[in-house]
C-alpha cells in the first residue's frame, strides 16, 4: 500500500491537520520495506484491504468461557428443548418471533430488538469444532486461519493502518486481544478508566516521570531503530493525551490495588468506555472488550447465567445511552463473540463446552432481525452439539462489511457476509 | 561511532538475558566479554523439586510455579552461565508451550528441565526430546493423535515452527507425519485412564495400539516411520539445518545472514547439530560485533527485568508481582500467546507496552546510587544520546533516576 492511501485513511477518519502535523503516520516509512512478505499457500496475510468507510467502529465483546447461547436466544417454540434442558431451559423469555425469545433479563435489547437494531446471527461456529477453550479461542482469534503469529483483526490493522495510528484498534481488558496481533501493527490496550499509565507511583512522581521521559524525545530522532523507539515514546505520550480526553467523564477511574493484579471492568463500565471511544474525534476503527464475566457454566447454571444476562443488558444499555448522550449512535456497532456454544444437553446443574451459538449485533445501523439457518436441536452431532451452520469466517465477514472492508484478504477462504448492513 | 565499551556491552546484551553491568564496566575487551559470556563452568544450584500434587486442584494450580519461575529469573539475573541462559529462553520461545493449554505445571516444569538439559547441547537430542515431551504432546493436540483418528497439530507445528519453516513441505507431508507420530500419549495422575503400569506421572509413552504402524512417504522418503524416524527425515533436510541455524543468526546478530554466511553456518551445524558450536561461530563473526549489529533488538519486558534487576544490584525480584506485570506486557511465564512464541521486534514498541515498562519496578525495589549516565551504564548503556541524560538527570532522586533509565529509548534496545 502506497503512504498515500495510509494517509487518506487517516484523513478520512478525521484525523486531519492536528494529527499529520504531531507525527502520527512517522512509521509509514519503514513499514513497507519491511513487511513481510505474504505467506505461501491461500492464508490470510497483509495482502491489500479496502480501507474501508470512514467513521465506523467496531465494538467485540468477548464472552470468554462459551457462551451458552440457547439461555441467551432461547428456542423456546421447540418442544425438543426442554426434553435437552430438563432442569435449565429458560421458561419466560422475552419473546421474539414465537420460535425464539431472549433471556428474560436482556429487557435493552429485546427492546432494540423490536425496533429493528439488533440482529441474532445463528449457529455461528467453527468448521472442525474443537471442545478446549485454548484451542477455540485461537481459532476464533486467528479466524480459525493456518496462523499463529496473526489475530483476523491484526491482519486488518497490518493491510490498512500499519505503524502509522496507534489508536486505531484498542484493546479494553488486562492486555491486547489476540485478535488484534498483527505483523506489521500493533494496537493499544488500556485496563481502564486511566488509559495509558503506569500501573505504580502516584500522581505526582508520574507526572513527573512522564514528562521527563518526553525530554527523552529528540526534534530530530535518532537513525534506524533507535529514531523509532524515540518516535514510539513521543507517540506513546500524544496517544496517552488523546485518550485521557476521549475517556474524560465517563467511567470513574479504577483506582489501583497496589499489587500488579490485572484490573478487569464490568461490562457495563467497559462498554461505557468503548462508547466514549467510538464517539471520539479520529475514533478507533476497533474497540476489543474484554470484560468481567465467567461464561464458563459447569455448574450452577441457572442463576449465573442469567447474572451474565444481567450483566450484558447493563452492558448494552451503558453503550447505547453513552452513544446517545455523545450524538454518535450511528457510528458504531457492537457484536459479541466467544470460543464456543455449550452443549446441548445439560448435565447436572449446568453445561459441557460445545460448538456452534447465537451471537447479538447491536447498532443503530444493523438491519435488525433473524440471520442464518438455526442449528437443528434434533439432528445433533455424534457428541450431542449443535452443528454449525454459519461459518465463523462469513460472520466475521459479516462484521468487516460494517467497516466496509473486504474480507477476503483478512479472513481467507470465500466468505460470504451476511446482510446485516 | 561504536564505542568499544558500548561494543562490549552489546557482547553481553546478546549473550545473557540481562546486562551483566560488572562485566560491562569491567572486561578488558570484546573478547574478554566474549569469554565470560560463554563460560559455561561455573557452579548453577539444582532446579528446585517441584513436589508431586496431592490433588487433582493442585495438579492444576500454577501458582505451584512460583518458586520455579523464581528460581529460573534468579538464574537470568545472577548470570552464572549467560549464554545457557539467554539459549534457554531461545528454546524456551522456540519451542513454545503455554500452560492456557497445558493446564499442568508439572509438564511445563518437566518441559523447561528438558529444555535446559538441551540447551547448548544437540539440536536433534533436544527436538527428539521436545516431541516426545509431555507439555508438547498435550500443547500441540499429541495426546490426540491416533491410528484411529489423526490430528495433524503438532505435525504441521513441528516443520513451520520447529524446523523446515513455512513453505517448505506440503499437505501430504504434515498427513505423513502425523501418522508417524501417532501413539503417545501422557500419563497425568488424577485421570486413570492415561495411565499403564509401570509408567511414572507426567510421563510420556507409547502406545503400539495407537500408532499407526504403515507405510508412509514424507518429503520424498518412504518407510514404516515412527516418531523418531520421522524425527529423522526433518533432520536430513538441509532445510532444517538453514531454518534453524538463521533464526538462530538472526536472535544474535540481530541482522540477516548473507547466503555465504549462512552455506556455511548451516553446513557446519548439519554434521553435529552442536548448538554450542553453531552459536560460537556466529558470535565469533565480525558481522556480530558490526556497529550495525549494536542496538538491532528491542529489548523484551523480560530482559527489561533482568536487566532492571541488575542495574540496582541487590535488588530482588518478587516473582508474583513480576508475573502480573509480565502478563500484562504480553511475556506472562510458561504462557506465551501461541505456539510461535512471545512477541517481538516492533510489536514491543506499542503505546501500552511501553507505559507499563515502568510497572517492572513492581516487581524490583531499590534504586541505582549513582548519576545519570552511572545509571544507564547499569543498564549495560553507555553510548547515549545527550537528551537521555539530560532527562534522566532531570530525576529528583536515585529511584526516579532508575525508572527514566528503564524507559529510556537506550534501554529499550539491545
Amino acid at each position: 500500500m502506497s503512504g498515500i492511501s495510509r494517509r487518506r485513511f487517516l484523513a478520512g477518519l478525521g484525523a486531519g491537520g492536528a494529527l499529520a502535523a504531531s507525527g502520527l503516520g512517522v512509521w509509514a516509512w519503514r513499514r513497507d520495506e519491511e513487511a513481510p512478505a505474504p505467506a505461501a499457500g491461500s492464508t490470510p496475510s497483509s495482502a491489500e484491504v479496502a480501507l474501508g468507510i470512514p467513521g465506523r467502529t467496531l465494538v467485540i465483546l468477548e464472552l470468554a468461557g462459551g457462551n451458552d447461547a440457547l439461555s441467551m436466544i432461547v428456542p423456546h417454540g421447540d418442544p425438543r428443548y426442554r426434553d435437552l434442558r430438563p432442569s435449565l431451559a429458560v421458561t419466560d423469555p422475552i419473546d421474539l418471533d414465537g420460535t425464539f425469545g431472549l433471556a428474560p433479563s436482556l429487557r435493552t435489547v429485546a427492546g432494540e430488538y423490536a425496533a429493528g437494531r439488533v440482529a441474532v446471527v445463528h449457529g455461528v461456529g467453527l468448521e472442525r469444532p474443537d471442545l478446549s477453550h485454548f484451542e477455540s479461542f485461537h481459532r476464533w482469534w486467528t479466524a480459525d486461519a493456518d496462523t499463529d503469529a496473526t489475530g483476523w483483526l491484526g491482519r486488518y490493522l497490518d493491510a490498512t493502518v500499519g505503524f502509522d495510528d496507534p489508536l486505531a484498534a484498542i484493546s479494553i481488558g488486562a492486555g491486547p486481544s489476540p485478535a488484534l496481533a498483527g505483523a506489521s501493527s500493533f494496537a493499544t490496550a488500556i485496563a481502564d478508566a486511566r488509559g495509558l499509565r503506569p500501573d505504580v507511583l502516584d500522581e505526582d512522581v508520574q507526572r513527573a516521570l512522564l514528562a521527563a521521559w518526553g525530554k527523552m524525545v529528540p526534534d530530530r530522532p535518532a537513525r534506524g531503530l533507535l529514531g523509532d523507539v524515540q518516535r514510539a515514546i513521543g507517540e506513546t505520550l500524544e496517544a496517552r493525551d488523546r485518550l485521557t480526553s476521549m475517556l474524560a467523564g465517563g467511567v470513574r477511574a479504577t483506582r489501583p490495588r497496589g499489587g500488579s493484579r490485572p484490573v478487569v471492568l464490568s461490562m457495563r463500565d467497559a462498554l461505557t468506555l468503548a462508547a466514549r471511544l467510538a464517539a471520539g474525534d479520529a475514533a478507533p476503527r476497533i474497540v476489543y472488550v474484554q470484560a468481567a464475566g465467567d461464561f464458563d457454566t459447569h455448574q450452577g447454571q441457572a442463576a449465573r447465567h442469567d447474572a451474565l444476562m444481567r450483566q450484558l443488558d447493563e452492558g448494552v444499555a451503558a453503550f447505547l445511552a453513552t452513544l446517545d448522550e455523545l450524538g454518535a449512535r450511528d457510528r458504531a456497532v457492537l457484536a459479541t463473540v466467544s470460543e464456543f456454544g455449550r452443549r446441548a444437553r445439560e448435565n447436572g446443574t449446568g453445561t459441557d463446552h460445545g460448538t456452534a451459538a447465537a451471537h447479538l449485533v447491536v447498532g443503530s445501523q444493523v438491519t435488525g432481525g433473524m440471520y442464518g439457518e438455526p442449528p437443528s436441536l434434533r439432528a445433533l452431532d455424534d457428541a450431542g452439539n449443535l452443528v454449525p451452520t454459519t461459518m465463523l469466517r462469513d460472520y466475521y465477514a459479516t462484521l468487516l462489511a460494517w467497516l466496509g472492508v473486504d474480507a477476503q484478504p483478512v479472513v481467507g477462504g470465500a466468505p460470504r457476509p451476511l446482510p446485516l448492513f | 561511532m561504536v564505542s568499544e565499551r558500548e561494543r562490549i556491552a552489546h557482547v553481553l546484551r546478546r549473550c545473557s538475558m540481562g546486562a551483566e553491568p560488572d562485566v560491562a564496566a569491567g572486561a578488558r575487551s570484546v573478547d574478554d566479554a566474549l569469554a565470560h559470556a560463554l563460560d559455561r563452568s561455573a557452579p548453577v544450584s539444582a532446579p528446585p523439586v517441584l513436589a508431586a500434587p496431592a490433588d487433582e486442584e493442585a495438579a492444576r494450580d500454577a501458582t505451584r510455579l512460583r518458586a520455579q519461575f523464581a528460581w529460573w529469573l534468579e538464574r537470568m539475573v545472577a548470570g552464572e552461565r549467560p549464554i545457557e541462559e539467554r539459549l534457554v529462553w531461545f528454546w524456551t520461545d522456540h519451542f513454545a508451550t503455554g500452560f492456557q493449554k497445558v493446564r499442568s505445571p508439572d509438564l511445563m516444569w518437566r518441559q523447561h528441565l528438558t529444555i535446559r538439559t538441551h540447551a547448548a547441547g544437540s539440536f536433534a537430542d533436544l527436538l527428539r526430546a521436545i516431541a516426545k515431551d509431555g507439555a508438547m504432546l498435550v500443547y500441540l493436540d499429541g495426546v490426540q493423535n491416533s491410528a484411529q483418528q489423526r490430528n495433524e497439530n503438532f505435525a504441521r507445528e513441528v516443520m513451520e515452527l520447529h524446523t523446515l519453516g513455512r513453505g517448505n513441505y506440503a499437505q501430504d507431508d504434515v498427513v505423513a507425519a502425523a501418522r508417524a507420530f501417532s501413539g503417545w500419549v501422557v500419563h497425568l495422575p488424577f485421570r486413570p485412564r492415561t495411565r499403564r503400569p509401570g509408567t511414572e506421572p507426567f510421563a510420556s509413552y507409547f502406545v503400539p495400539a495407537r500408532h499407526d504402524d504403515d507405510t508412509k512417504t514424507l518429503l520424498g522418503r518412504t518407510g514404516r516411520f515412527d516418531l523418531d524416524g520421522a524425527l529423522d527425515v526433518l533432520l536430513e533436510q538441509e532445510q532444517t539445518a538453514r531454518f534453524v541455524a538463521e533464526k538462530c543468526y538472526r536472535a544474535f546478530v540481530g541482522l540477516d545472514p548473507d547466503a555465504r554466511t549462512l552455506d556455511r553456518v548451516a553446513a557446519s551445524f548439519r554434521r553435529d547439530w552442536s548448538i554450542a558450536a553453531l552459536v560460537e561461530a556466529i558470535v565469533s563473526s565480525s558481522e556480530f560485533t558490526s556497529d550495525d549489529a549494536v542496538r538491532a533488538h528491542v529489548r523484551s519486558p523480560l530482559e527489561k527485568l533482568v536487566a532492571l534487576a541488575q542495574a540496582v544490584g541487590d535488588g530482588a525480584i518478587d516473582p508474583t508481582a513480576a508475573g502480573g506485570v509480565l502478563r500484562v506486557l504480553g511475556y506472562a511465564p510458561f504462557a506465551p500467546p501461541n505456539p510461535a512464541g512471545y512477541p517481538k521486534g516492533k510489536a514491543l514498541l506499542g503505546p501500552h507496552r511501553l507505559v507499563h515498562t515502568f510497572d517492572l519496578a513492581n516487581a524490583v525495589g531499590g534504586a541505582v546510587d549513582a548519576d545519570a549516565r552511572g545509571t544507564l551504564a547499569r543498564f549495560g548503556c553507555f553510548d547515549v544520546a545527550d537528551g537521555t541524560v539530560a532527562a534522566v538527570a532531570s530525576a529528583p532522586d536515585a529511584r526516579t533516576r532508575t525508572l527514566l533509565a528503564l524507559g529510556s529509548p537506550e534501554v529499550a534496545l539491545r
